[in-house]
């Protein structure tokens, strides 16, 4: 049984179908690399899936569990997280807050172990300090450092390394990165992507779905391409069998496809 | 600079804090006063200028548990030398009481975000429950304290439904609506009192009765000393408990409903969850806070708990800095004593207010002391 399929969905707002009669199946272990020209519905599928927004049509099933209505939370515990196409940290808080938030499920937040006796919560905050230390130090080696500096006072490549890093530390089953080099330079990409890959995950590497305008990102690390182009799966397959398809060339190229 | 240096500027500060504090309210006569007000602000001024003032609060905030605790005996140090004044007594009575309220509001506004525009009814619920709960002889008057704050909390579900609308222009229009209704509520209501209110019963803890004056043994003194020395524990816990909510995961939660909904939601944060259990909190201490000032001040009527004290407990607050505990405490002091002493201001002093909160936006955006940055794993402070 795949991790996540979805089939026949499709998202309309009003006339316009940002996703028409979509079919995904992502099975463990994958990397797929989604792609399509601007406003295709890459970030619209993400939306679907993460409860932003209810589908028109279709159906959404996680690891045998029918999520198609859920509301963003009950998927977050089923063990789907996600990064955003424009970064949405939340700047005033240090990078250890920010990626605590992407572990909230996990957290007590009762009031008697919150307030009254901290001794417990202490020992938590001590423990998750370090655990996200490490997490960061995998990523990049300076960042642990900056663990206690409110995210606004870093780089833009940076904040996108807390931005995966929140993703990560609720331990989830599938990951969805939305343009994560959005706004840095081919060089950061480069290395980002090259941690990424590096990275170890403690043993329980999660399903990615990739979105990302870069071709040679996609190259690097997708074991599967989906090609969107007006909210249509276009094609799919090996990044080889995706490039070489004359009907994407021609999407890409801003040519009508019938 | 070096532990020891910081230990002695926050001894410096408290010290130089509580002889202000006690010369200002000592000051009768209205040029001494505007003086002090322009010294202060001048001196003010200088030490932010000269960087002076960002080193002492980050000295302060480093020591904070010290911090307090001198606070704390600064203020019964200030208590004892007012012991027979009964105005100054009440004036810090009246300082503690609304601290209260707003570090209720601060919860509210200042960590998740949920906009309150009726602060002050909330506060009046809590004042007038305990009144007639106790004139009707129903309740001792420490369960009248606490069902003060009940009831507040239990009024403010009503307007759960409206609050938890995410647009916040609706969800603050619904709070002035109720802010109004709470008052005309009140006057038309003859059960309540209508407009001349309601004589409130004293406190009493122990079978000590708060309304009689102070003997203990040599010490003579205002009957507003036991007031408030009983509200100044309470507000002490208040405030660690608030301080502690803040650097806990509770606080993260707050902080990430108030900063994006959205991307919180995508964490499994119940965005429902964490506004009520602000909004309620919020209101429970505004009710418990306005049952002490009720008791205390012995007499209430709609006046006490107008929309327009409902803008004072928010500008209290943007003025002290949105989301610090401690710039709630410094502004409620200015913005309780300072139309006080400038008597002749007080027709003018809504004025006043809507001057200090433009000032502040246009100089000081972030307050008189801006929240900090939180290092929830930093040791425990308060
Ligand atoms: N909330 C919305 N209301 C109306 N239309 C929307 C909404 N969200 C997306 N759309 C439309 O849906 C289409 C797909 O948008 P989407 O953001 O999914 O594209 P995308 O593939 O992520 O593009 P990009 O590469 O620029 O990020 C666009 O035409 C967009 O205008
Ligand atoms: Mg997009």
């Amino acid at each position: 049984m795949s991790l996540l399929s979805c089939t026949g969905l499709t998202m309309r707002f009003g006339g316009l179908a940002a996703l028409n009669k979509l079919d995904v199946h992502v099975e463990e272990g994958d990397v797929i690399g989604l792609v399509g020209p601007n406003g295709s519905g890459k970030t619209t599928f993400f939306n679907v899936l993460t409860g932003i927004y209810t589908p028109s049509e279709g159906r959404i099933v996680f690891d045998g569990q029918d999520i198609t209505a859920k509301t963003p939370q009950e998927i977050c515990r089923a063990g789907i997280a996600r990064t955003f196409q424009r970064s949405r940290l939340c700047l005033e808080l240090t990078v250890f807050d920010n990626v605590m938030m992407g572990n909230s499920k996990n957290l007590n937040l009762g009031f008697w172990h919150n307030v009254i006796r901290r001794k417990a919560f202490f020992q938590e905050c001590r423990d998750d300090e370090a655990r996200i230390r490490l997490m960061l130090k995998a990523l990049n080696p300076t960042l642990a450092d900056k663990i206690r500096k409110p995210v606004g006072e870093l780089s833009m490549i940076d904040r996108r390394r807390v931005e995966i890093c929140r993703a990560l530390t609720g331990r989830p089953r599938l990951l969805l990165l939305d343009e994560p080099s959005a706004g840095m330079t081919q060089d950061e990409t480069r290395q980002l992507m090259d941690e990424l890959v590096a990275m170890e995950f403690e043993g329980n590497r999660p399903s990615i779905i990739l979105i990302e305008h870069e071709m040679s990102v996609i190259k690097r690390i997708s074991t599967r391409c989906i090609v969107l182009n007006f909210g249509r799966k276009l094609c799919e397959g090996s990044y080889d069998e995706v490039t070489s398809n004359p009907v994407v060339q021609q999407a890409y190229l801003g040519t009508e496809v019938v | 600079m070096d532990r020891s240096r910081e230990i002695f500027v926050c001894l410096l500060s408290a010290m130089a804090l509580l002889v202000f504090s006690v010369v200002f309210l000592l000051a009768e006569d209205e040029t001494v006063i505007g003086s002090y007000m322009v010294g202060g602000a001048v001196l003010l001024w200088i030490m932010v200028r000269m960087g002076v003032y960002e080193k002492v609060i980050t000295a302060v905030s480093h020591h904070e548990r010290l911090w307090a605790s001198l606070v704390f005996i600064a203020a019964l140090i200030l208590l004892f030398f007012f012991r027979d004044n009964h105005y100054c007594l009440f004036l810090v009575g009246t300082i503690f009481c609304y601290t209260i309220a707003v570090l209720g509001l601060n919860v509210q506004l200042g960590y998740t975000g949920v906009i309150n525009f009726s602060a002050a009814s909330f506060f009046g619920v809590g004042g007038y429950t305990a009144g007639m709960l106790l004139n009707q002889g129903l309740v001792p008057p420490f369960a009248a304290f606490i069902l003060g704050g009940v009831m507040a909390g239990l009024v403010g579900c009503v307007l759960l439904l409206p609050v938890l609308r995410t647009s916040g222009h609706y969800s603050a229009l619904v709070t002035m609506a109720f802010a109004l209704l709470f008052n005309v509520f009140l006057e038309v209501n003859e059960s309540f009192g209508g407009p001349q209110g309601i004589a409130v019963p004293s406190f009493s803890l122990f079978g000590v009765d708060f309304g009689s004056d102070v003997e203990w043994g040599s010490i003579t003194g205002s009957f507003y000393l036991r007031y408030d020395l009983f509200i100044l524990v309470f507000l002490a816990i208040v405030f660690i408990m608030v301080r502690r909510v803040e650097r806990s995961w509770m606080g993260l939660a707050m902080d990430a409903v108030r900063l994006d909904e959205t991307a919180s939601a995508c964490f499994g944060i119940n965005i429902v969850r964490w506004k009520v259990t602000a909004f309620t909190m919020g209101n429970v201490l505004m009710g418990m806070a306005g049952a002490l000032y009720a008791m205390m001040l012995a007499y209430i009527s709609p006046a006490n708990f107008t929309f327009s004290d409902s803008l004072l407990f928010l500008s209290i607050l943007l003025l002290g800095g949105m989301g610090n505990c401690w710039g709630v405490l410094l502004a409620t002091s200015i913005m309780v004593v300072l139309p006080e002493k400038l008597q002749f201001i007080q027709e003018y002093r809504y004025l006043l207010y809507s001057l200090l909160v433009l000032l502040m936006i246009v100089y000081r955006p972030m307050g008189l002391l801006p929240r900090r940055t939180r290092v929830v794993t930093s040791e425990d402070v308060a």
